[in-house]
């Protein structure tokens, strides 16, 4: 062994030391953070696993970011790894061993060019500049240093000069990113491995889609979270993880539309507001869009939201709960949790929802209608069709759950298309009438728990007097609380979509399809449906069934944007510069669609919104229901001529 | 200040079921942020009253900023107001507001006034806004008129307010307020059922108040005339130079009361 590479083997055990106290200093913040419950051993058992495939997967979606990552962390680790170990005699001494780490540092350092190119000449905006723009310089030198006199080491020391300014740089550079590791962007590294071994969210690495919010226990001292302290510890880890890399930017459907939220930003607030004496000087990524001014200033035990702190308000107010950020994130930090705990201690505790979200929430406590409609007139929208009630019929096969939809007019056009089709397939359905009450969805959204808890208690009764065997629906904000929110408040039912449930039938054979000659029609995925619950496959299976050209948008699938329609985001209104419908409407346009499917009530109001020339709106109903009509019209069997 | 403010047994207006009274809520709203504005003086206060056999949902008003609701609890169909009246005199209050009419409905609103003659206090109706006077003791109130014209009047404490619903809206409901408040329940004495005094007269066709444009004029005429009848006064200035048209709607804005820079 050489005694260069003796020095390298000193300057990582250096590195080491460092980084382990100022990690070690950072955990201990975490520690102010509320319990929870945590499997550690079977998270420590699934690291590997998580971070190979589960975190890979997400990576993996840009090829580019995923070798790079794969070269720089990968050879970061096994050159220092490998060198540390040089410290072993047996090993130090066997120039083959050396051979091997000078490999590892060669692919670190090829890693650490890789971010540098994607950095340099111009950094793209997503990225954060500060610190971030000097991991490469680091990296490089730390790399290319190890590299250098591992090579030294290698060849038995015959490369000495080159093995002595390799050192130094090594030095250099490593002791840098050793002194990163509390808050530059080396954090990420043992922040994001306990992250993923305390996941809050461990479902999430099993294949489930676990998007149900937690249920609040109402009688605690405090509801929601005020400060930093006042999250779950697990929830703290989750903020220190992320690496600033822009995903959940790019994604958001508010920070597009210029409304003051950018999910990264508002990570990266909450991980400085841990700090004693935090403030949010150091972030230098893009801002909130049209931020609103705030003090800017944090500590375990001071507000997090106001005009005199970290987060403005309206940012808090700004997130439709599309979860979009969430799906992007290569390090599964969990943002909506994080919003959701916020807002609930502003309306819980403070009353401080935005002055539009006040009436319907007033409404839905003394009308259990956002709207403040009778819930007689729920089934309005049916007249002149046969809508039989379950309190008449005592069970049925399905329950139709109708939804705030059915007070719109345009949406009863979509409501009254999938009647007409289940009296068509001769389904045995019927809905609960005047006793629906709204399913909570909104209040729970805008952090009114409490409504939502009672809402949830009383739907549950109603159901609890009924027999039948799925609960159909064609509202996904319904179907995701019916389907994994109440579970939570003892009611568990099998929900499927109305595109599941058509697709079900004209697989049956049930419904005779024709085709919807030359249309060119593109889907536009519910987030509630497509994000929170998975299903995209059916309603593009069904839409394929009517004998259409599907176009495919840019977004889609499980990546799909959101229209703007969830989380509240309608009635708290935050002013932005565009809005959201329109985003979306134009990448439906540049597909070359003359029709956008929609599968909500919600996008359908959205969307339907939107202004100028655009592609028609549909839900998959309508478009079901022209295709069997078509069939209808046309005669049962094409007639035989005999030649 | 110490101020009471009175709740009544309200219903939706859709559902029907039991809830507070908006403008309740409204003077509630009123009454507190006048109690944030003397700021940390003692005695400064507000109390909600309710009179009735049960308080049902009114316990909300608890979420909607009120630390202290007094339950005067009386017999099924008595009469609410000597209990209160008898409340309101012990209470020591400075200030009372009410809503101009609970619900509406067959809300008679004739209850502050019963009330305020019991107490020989002056009575003040449709407030939209509440100030604290510039002489000590007084109140500044700004009242709602007919066409959103407002009108500043400054009465001597003690008074009794009524309010309009044109007043800003009820502070939004936050759930830890309702268990954060108190509830003091206190029995009321036994009281006459209230006594409607009903008086029959034989139907009298009144004149129509809406102007009728002529018959088979068209819908712009009919238009004019039904919104012309609704709004006489003013002056017509036929193309005006800007700075006249300017002075004109200052000064028509300064008659009718509201604030002009
Ligand atoms: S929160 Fe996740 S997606 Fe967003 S910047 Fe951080 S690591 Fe990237
Ligand atoms: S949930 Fe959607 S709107 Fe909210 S921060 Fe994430 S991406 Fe933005």
């Amino acid at each position: 062994m050489t005694d260069l590479a003796l020095l390298l083997s000193f300057t990582v055990l250096a590195m080491v030391v460092i980084a382990g106290v100022l990690a070690a200093r950072r955990a201990r913040l975490w520690r102010v953070g509320r319990a929870a419950k945590v499997d550690w051993a079977a998270g420590l058992l699934a690291l590997p696993k998580r971070y190979l495939v589960d975190v890979h997967h997400v990576v993996g979606r840009d090829a580019y970011a995923a070798r790079m990552h794969a070269l720089a962390a990968g050879g970061l680790l096994a050159g220092s790894g490998l060198a540390l170990l040089g410290l072993i005699p047996a090993l130090g001494d066997a120039r083959l061993y050396w051979w091997l780490t000078a490999l590892a540092f060669a692919a670190a350092f090829a890693g650490g060019g890789m971010v540098g190119r994607r950095r340099y000449p111009t950094k793209p905006a997503r990225l954060s500049g500060g610190r971030f723009q000097l991991l490469p310089f680091l990296l490089a030198a730390y790399t290319g240093g190890g590299f250098l006199v591992a090579l030294d080491a290698s060849l038995g020391g015959a490369l000495w000069p080159l093995g002595w300014a390799g050192l130094a740089v090594a030095a250099l550079g490593g002791l840098g990113l050793a002194l990163q590791i509390d808050r530059g962007p080396m954090r990420h590294a043992f922040a994001g491995a306990a992250h993923l071994v305390a996941h809050p969210r461990p479902g999430r690495f099993k294949g489930e889609r676990a998007t149900a919010l937690a249920p609040l226990d109402l009688d605690a001292p405090r509801l929601g979270v005020a400060l930093p302290e006042e999250f779950a510890f697990n929830r703290l880890i989750g903020f220190d993880a992320c690496i600033q890399c822009g995903r959940c930017e790019v994604a958001c459907p508010a920070f597009a539309a210029g409304q003051p939220l950018n999910p990264k930003r508002l990570i990266q607030d909450l991980a400085a507001s841990l700090q004693p004496g935090g403030t949010n000087a150091a972030y230098a990524g893009s801002p909130y869009p049209n931020a609103r001014p705030v003090a800017g200033i944090g500590g375990p035990g001071l507000p997090i939201v106001g005009e005199g702190a970290m987060i403005h308000p309206d940012t808090l107010w700004s997130c439709t709960t599309c979860r979009a950020c969430v799906e992007e994130c290569p390090m599964m930090i969990e943002h909506v949790d994080a919003i959701l705990d916020l807002r609930r201690f502003q309306t819980l505790e403070l009353g401080a929802m935005p002055a539009r979200a006040a009436a319907p929430l007033m409404e839905l406590r003394y009308a259990d209608e956002p709207g403040g409609r009778p819930l007689t007139s729920r089934t309005d929208f049916a007249a002149g069709l046969t809508l039989p009630l379950i309190s008449a019929k005592g069970e049925a096969e399905i329950l139709l759950w109708l939804g705030e939809g059915a007070y719109e007019l345009r949406y009863g056009r979509t409501l009254r298309a999938l009647v007409t089709l289940l009296h068509k397939a001769k389904v045995d359905f019927a809905v609960l009438g005047a006793e629906e009450r709204d399913c909570g969805d909104l209040a729970r959204r805008l952090g009114d728990e409490a409504g939502f808890q009672r809402l949830a208690a009383e739907n549950i009764a109603t159901l609890s007097r009924y027999r039948f065997s799925r609960i159909l629906t064609a509202d996904p904000h319904a179907l995701h609380a019916l389907r994994n929110e109440y579970r939570a408040f003892g009611g568990t039912y099998e929900v499927v979509h109305h595109t599941a449930f058509l697709d079900e039938l004209a697989a049956a054979g049930r419904l005779s399809i024709g085709a919807l000659d030359q249309a060119r029609i593109t889907y536009h995925d519910p987030c509630y449906l497509g994000r929170y619950n998975g299903e995209v496959d059916a309603p593009r299976r069904l839409l394929d069934r009517l004998g259409i050209a599907r176009l495919e948008m840019e977004r889609s699938g499980k990546r799909s944007m959101c229209c703007g329609g969830g989380g509240g985001a309608p009635v708290s209104d935050i002013e932005g510069e565009r809005r959201i419908p329109d985003i979306r409407m134009s990448q439906a346009a540049a597909t070359g669609a003359g029709i956008v499917a929609v599968a909500c009530p919600q996008c359908s109001s959205m969307l339907e919104g939107v202004t100028g020339a655009r592609p028609a709106v549909h839900d998959i109903a309508e478009l079901v229901l022209m295709a069997v009509e078509k069939a209808d019209a046309a005669p049962a069997r094409p007639v035989e001529v005999p030649a | 200040m110490r101020i009471a403010v009175l709740l009544s047994a309200g219903r939706h207006s859709v559902s029907g079921r039991p809830a507070p009274v908006p403008v309740e809520l409204q003077a509630l709203r009123l009454a507190v942020d006048l109690a944030n504005q003397c700021g940390g003086q003692s005695g400064c206060d507000v109390t909600g009253l309710h009179a009735g056999p049960e308080l049902g949902p009114l316990a909300d008003t608890l979420g909607h900023g009120l630390g202290h609701l007094v339950h005067l609890r009386t017999e099924g169909a008595a009469d609410p107001a000597p209990a209160l009246a008898a409340a309101l005199e012990a209470g020591g209050y400075d200030l009372i507001l009410a809503g101009r009419a609970g619900q509406g409905g067959e809300d008679a609103g004739l209850l502050p006034y019963t009330l305020a003659r019991g107490l020989a206090w002056p009575i003040l109706a449709d407030a939209a806004g509440l100030a604290p006077g510039e002489a000590p003791g007084t109140l500044s109130v700004e009242q709602a008129l007919g066409r959103g014209a407002r009108r500043r009047l400054v009465v001597r404490l003690p008074a009794l307010v009524t309010v309009h619903p044109a007043a800003p809206p009820p502070l939004p409901f936050a759930f830890a307020g309702l268990r954060r408040g108190r509830v003091e329940m206190r029995e009321a004495p036994p009281a006459p059922a209230v006594a409607p005094e009903v008086e029959e007269r034989a139907y009298r066709p009144r004149p129509k108040l809406i102007a009728k444009a002529a018959a088979g004029a068209s819908a712009l005429e009919r238009l004019r005339a039904a919104t012309e009848a609704a709004s006489g006064g003013g002056r017509l200035l036929v193309d005006p130079a800007p700075d006249e048209a300017a002075r004109e709607i200052l000064a028509h804005l300064r008659a009718l009361g509201l604030p002009t820079r």
